[in-house]
């Protein structure tokens, strides 16, 4: 029995006593491993799914095959898991931010087999963002069953992001840095090194279960200095396809929920329309990697007209998948829309300049999917190693890094969240380590509360009182009604000031008389960014904690200080 | 000590008699009863370690034009401020969170299944998970509104069992109602039990609080409950042994209430103990 309850606590083990960074080294290969499968499973059912009905797709009514798959996975996710729709990485970033990394455990499959229906079954998403979730939860769910504190937990929360990234693109740097940069988004060596384990342990599991191949082999480009300045209006024109992917998948959401129908008929109302679409477009149909492979490739033979329609017409897909209720992420439909959005820019450029020698499409195709991934993720690094990873283009790290660059800062002029923390940053949950609102965050009311307050009557007379003075070190003094033990006001030092001197009034003046009666209360549930607001408004220094009509203790602007602090110390220390 | 008592309001016959529990255990103990009116049927707890999704059955929501209002008239009838809850976060824009500060929980045997489900001997698996991941006790109300007059807490030696003891003191004190433990022999013998009460220095508390020690003898637990008054609170505490134990043995708590209709406030393996040194 002790040996089944020790193993349940591996930091009580004495080899992680000694330094707690080899039990979460331990865990990273765990958590990876688990994450990497997690990712082979929907990667194959995908697959097998996208097989089973390509038989299909040539008839006529194949367009609503989406929508049947939308529905599914809508339907799984709101009646049988009971989760909400949408791709999860926000809810990661969430409970990083605010729970330290708590996550349900259904989570780690729910969106694993809805975003499988999905994308399988013909919707405009990505694979990425499902198993995001799924490897932050398994991390989350195996920090808990091991009873590991909040830091620990956070860790493996970045650790299953890595790990899953790393295994679904075979690219262990991608999956660190995205860990890092989107879910954590705090550079701390305690973290990076779990991290970077577990990235290594979910790419090794991809190898092993699926051949180590990279996603989007080319061949040798040679880009010339023209080509690097024609980067600029690239990275322009990815940036602008960023803003309208990321405001029209926010203005489908908010259509679709005025829609007074079940969220999944809504769900199979947008994957219909992208299976209409698809029928005149394939490439907007599923993630779309073969059509990457062929732009990379410089045999997607279609002239600039058609290229240009079909980045738009994948930027509808893709909204209408994810926006109407479909499950997926967007990384898939961001590499289709950035290799579609370049060759559109290399054949606007040979149209405009047909005797300069441009190189090949194909370099133009991959570095428009480094920037529309940097636009709607505003994160550069993401970016740039995510694409020198999955197409072994390291020769194009120049431009890759110009084009990434300048359309993140461009996108983050325009839209100064990106496209996973937008809501968050408008519904004020998006508290990253060291801030004001994150320090605030983490501590609460009743843990700030000084309960050393001497109670007074308001029947007492200014002697009792100035007696009472005497014995405390508070400046405050509730007033609580002397039968029901009601809060009915407070006394501070200063309001007795005027009859200190003056013996007379101690046995004329009432406290009743002098406290004051209106007086700004704190409840226990107030958030404390609203009590500091309220102090700095009204130059108050401590406020009287009221519950259900009793005074329970004082809150004070130095205690609340002096734990902000500490709470910023363990934020920001290296260490931690 | 936190002096609130969360209580999640459903709007039916069954929500009315589970909400006059929860006013007369506050007016009793003095805490202040938060009502939350479910705007859909999930939500979510975050406690200290887990994350806790509740899916509520569906007559949470019946006529919620009406809930304000009933629970209102119910709390003022009582002379109790009326106060609600309104979640302040969202995990997903359908999911609020509900925050878990509070002092203690009030909850039927389920919250999830129909309402015709819930019966003696069956505890619901999401009011399982909050009792296993609180901080606070859970009052798990009896299926009708019943009053209870004095407090019997189970006390069978383990942490749980002490923590349940030290809340059992704290109540007693507030309320000025009699208590009583009891204590089923198992394998030990009555001066073990006594020994660990004298071990933990409670034994001023015992002979101030308690009225009578009673320890049950006969070998099933079933069979020494018609001993525990029919309008009791008892007080017990529960999951505190780890995964096997539970698994080869089951629950003692379980077994009890199982057997009684009376009120239970289920003290859980994450309730801190200090809660007793900082409230008395």
């Amino acid at each position: 029995m002790r040996i089944f309850q020790s193993w349940r606590y591996p930091a009580n083990w004495t080899i992680f006593r000694l330094d707690d960074r080899l039990l979460l080294i331990l865990m990273a290969i765990i958590v990876g491993s688990f994450s990497g499968i997690a990712s082979v499973v929907l990667n194959r059912s995908i697959v097998t799914i996208f097989g089973w009905l390509h038989h299909f797709r040539h008839y006529w009514w194949a367009f609503v095959l989406p929508g049947i798959g939308a529905a599914l996975s809508s339907l799984f996710l709101d009646k049988i898991v009971k989760e909400g729709a949408g791709h999860g990485v926000p809810e990661v970033i969430y409970s990083v931010s605010r729970y330290g990394g708590l996550l349900r455990f259904r989570s780690s499959f729910s969106r694993i087999i809805s975003s499988a229906l999905t994308i399988g079954s013909g919707g405009s998403a990505g694979p990425e963002a499902p198993v995001v979730i799924s490897g932050a939860s398994i991390g989350s769910n195996i920090a808990k069953y091991f009873s590991l504190n909040d830091r620990q937990r956070v860790a493996l929360v970045g650790c299953g992001a890595a790990g899953a990234i790393s295994s679904i693109f075979n690219a262990p740097i991608a999956g660190m840095v995205f860990a890092i940069e989107v879910i954590l988004g705090e550079w701390k060596s305690v973290n990076i090194v779990p991290i970077a384990i577990s990235a290594v342990a979910g790419t090794e599991i991809s190898r092993i279960l699926q051949g180590n191949q990279i996603a989007f082999s080319h061949r040798l480009f040679s880009i010339s200095h023209m080509d690097i300045v024609a980067c600029v209006g690239l990275a322009v024109l990815t940036a602008a396809a960023s803003i309208l992917l990321t405001r029209l998948l926010r203005s489908m959401h908010v259509i679709s929920k005025k829609l007074p129908t079940p969220v999944w008929l809504r769900a199979a109302i947008g994957g219909c329309a992208v299976g209409l679409i698809g029928l005149f477009l394939p490439v907007v149909l599923g993630e779309g990697y073969h059509s990457v492979q062929a732009m990379i490739d410089g045999v997607f033979l279609q002239g600039f007209a058609i290229v240009g329609l079909g980045t738009l017409a994948k930027i509808v897909a893709t909204a209408l998948t994810l926006g109407w209720g479909g499950a997926g992420g967007i990384f898939a439909p961001c590499l289709v829309i950035g290799s579609l959005a370049g060759l559109t820019y290399h054949h606007g450029l040979a149209l405009l300049w047909p005797s300069v020698s441009w190189v090949n499409e194909g370099c133009f195709a991959l570095l428009g999917m480094a920037g529309l991934i940097s636009g709607m993720l505003q994160a550069p690094l993401t970016g740039i190693f995510l694409i020198v990873e999955i197409t072994g283009g390291y020769e194009v790290i120049l431009p890759l890094i110009i084009v990434s660059t300048i359309s993140t800062s461009l996108c983050h002029y325009i839209e100064p969240a990106s496209y996973y923390l937008k809501e968050l940053v408008e519904r004020g949950h998006f508290l990253r380590p060291g801030t004001d609102a994150r320090v605030l965050s983490d501590l609460n009311v009743s843990e700030l509360i000084e309960k050393d307050c001497i109670a007074v009557t308001q029947n007492m007379l200014l002697r009792d009182f100035i007696s009472i003075v005497k014995k405390s070190h508070r400046n405050y003094f509730p007033v609580e009604n002397e039968k029901t033990g009601h809060f009915m006001g407070i006394i501070h030092l200063d309001d007795i000031r005027p009859y200190l001197f003056n013996p007379v009034m101690y046995d004329a003046v009432f406290l009743g008389q002098i406290m004051n009666t209106r007086v700004d209360i704190v409840n226990l549930d107030d958030e404390l960014a609203d009590v500091i607001r309220k102090m700095d408004a009204n130059h108050l220094f401590s406020m009287p904690v009221v519950v259900n009509n009793r005074f329970i203790g004082l809150i004070s602007k130095g205690n609340l200080l002096d734990q902000y602090r500490k709470e910023l110390m363990v934020q920001t220390s290296q260490l931690m | 000590m936190n002096h609130q008592l969360l209580h999640i309001f459903r709007n039916s016959p069954l929500g009315r008699e589970t909400l006059l529990q929860s006013i007369y255990f506050s007016r009793q103990i003095e805490v202040s009863p938060v009502i939350y009116i479910p705007k859909s049927t999930k939500f979510l707890m975050y406690f200290e370690n887990d994350v806790v999704q509740i899916d509520l059955d569906a007559s949470y929501l019946m006529s919620p034009d009406t809930a304000l209002e009933h629970a209102t008239e119910l709390l003022e009838k009582a002379d109790l401020e009326p106060k609600f809850l309104e979640p302040k976060h969202y995990t997903a824009s359908t999911l609020p969170d509900i925050h878990t500060d509070f002092g203690y929980m009030s909850c039927p045997r389920s919250i999830s299944s129909l309402s015709s489900k819930i019966g003696l001997g069956y505890i619901g698996p999401r009011v399982r998970r909050i009792v296993k991941s609180a901080q606070f006790p859970v009052l798990i109300t009896s299926p009708v509104y019943k009053e209870w007059e004095s407090i019997a807490v189970f006390f069978g030696g383990s942490v749980n069992a002490f923590n349940a003891l030290k809340l059992g003191f704290q109540l007693c004190r507030i309320s000025g109602m009699r208590l009583d433990v009891f204590t089923l022999l198992e394998n030990k013998s009555q001066e073990s039990y006594e020994k660990l009460i004298t071990d933990k220095n409670l034994e001023t508390e015992m002979s101030r609080y308690v009225n009578t020690w009673h320890f049950l003898r006969k070998k099933a637990l079933e069979k020494n409950l018609y001993e525990v008054p029919h309008n009791a609170l008892v007080v017990l505490g529960a999951y505190g042994h780890h995964l096997l134990k539970n698994f080869v043995f089951g629950s003692k708590m379980e077994k009890i209430q199982a057997t009684i209709f009376n009120n239970l406030l289920i003290v859980g393996p994450n309730y801190p103990a200090e809660s007793y040194r900082a409230a008395s």
